[in-house]
């Protein structure tokens, strides 16, 4: 057990092997590992909490559970960096922007996290309708969850 | 920033592995292939940008900002 000194959560103990090796780092941000932090259980966001920066995490959400046709397209470029086996099924996770208000909310469609067997790259989703900035919360829903 | 000027058909290596060629100038518009490993991401800049700038701003927030939905927004 190792354990990162969190500005944002103090003490957090890590598993070794629950580190993702994110060999070209997040875009524009770096960093080569991370955690996933939940806050609880059956968390909508986590944390991707950088191992070695102890104040840089982004929170997280699997995009199914807002947008459930979501879908990544790569292109073939792309698909040969990942050198994901064949049949690989990785995890995929999308960056949460916060705002003021739940409406402000959103998530980053167009540059998914794809994680398989310990290894994580940020992508470029090719498919249409995968905006950097789509709204979590439409109005009627971030009333009845702030309720 | 270094500053070369090259024909279409010309080409710049960017040290041993990566090389950068100029396939086709038309109007305003130059075509550029590029040959770098494959483990090495390539973006376009405007692209790169907008990630980059929306990581940063992912990064801000609090631990507080974060709230739990009972149940996803479907």
């Amino acid at each position: 057990m190792t354990h990162i000194e969190s500005t944002r959560f103090g003490t957090i103990e890590v598993r070794p092997e629950s580190v993702l090796e994110f060999p070209n780092g997040l875009i524009g941000l770096g960093g080569s590992r991370y955690v996933l932090v939940a806050p609880e259980a059956d968390s909508v966001f986590l944390w991707l909490h950088s191992a070695d920066d102890p104040s840089l995490a982004l929170p997280v959400t699997r995009p199914w559970n807002f947008f459930p046709g979501y879908e990544v397209s790569l292109s073939d470029d792309e698909t040969a960096r990942l050198s994901f086996p064949a049949d690989a099924d990785p995890d995929v996770w999308v960056t949460v922007r916060a705002g003021e208000e739940l409406e402000s909310f959103s998530a980053n469609l167009k540059a998914p996290i794809l994680v398989c067997d310990g290894v994580a790259h940020q992508v470029i989703n090719e498919a249409p309708d995968a905006p950097v900035r789509a709204a979590l919360f439409s109005a009627d829903v971030a009333h009845a969850v702030v309720a | 920033m270094l500053i070369v000027t090259r024909r279409a058909g010309e080409k710049i290596m960017l040290g041993d592995d990566i090389v950068v060629e100029v396939m086709e100038i038309a109007g305003n518009t130059v075509r550029i292939g590029i040959q770098a490993p494959r483990s090495l991401p390539v973006y376009r800049e405007e692209i790169w940008d907008v990630v980059r700038d929306e990581n940063r701003a992912a990064a801000q927030a609090a631990p507080a900002s974060l709230p739990e939905p009972a149940k996803p927004a479907a």
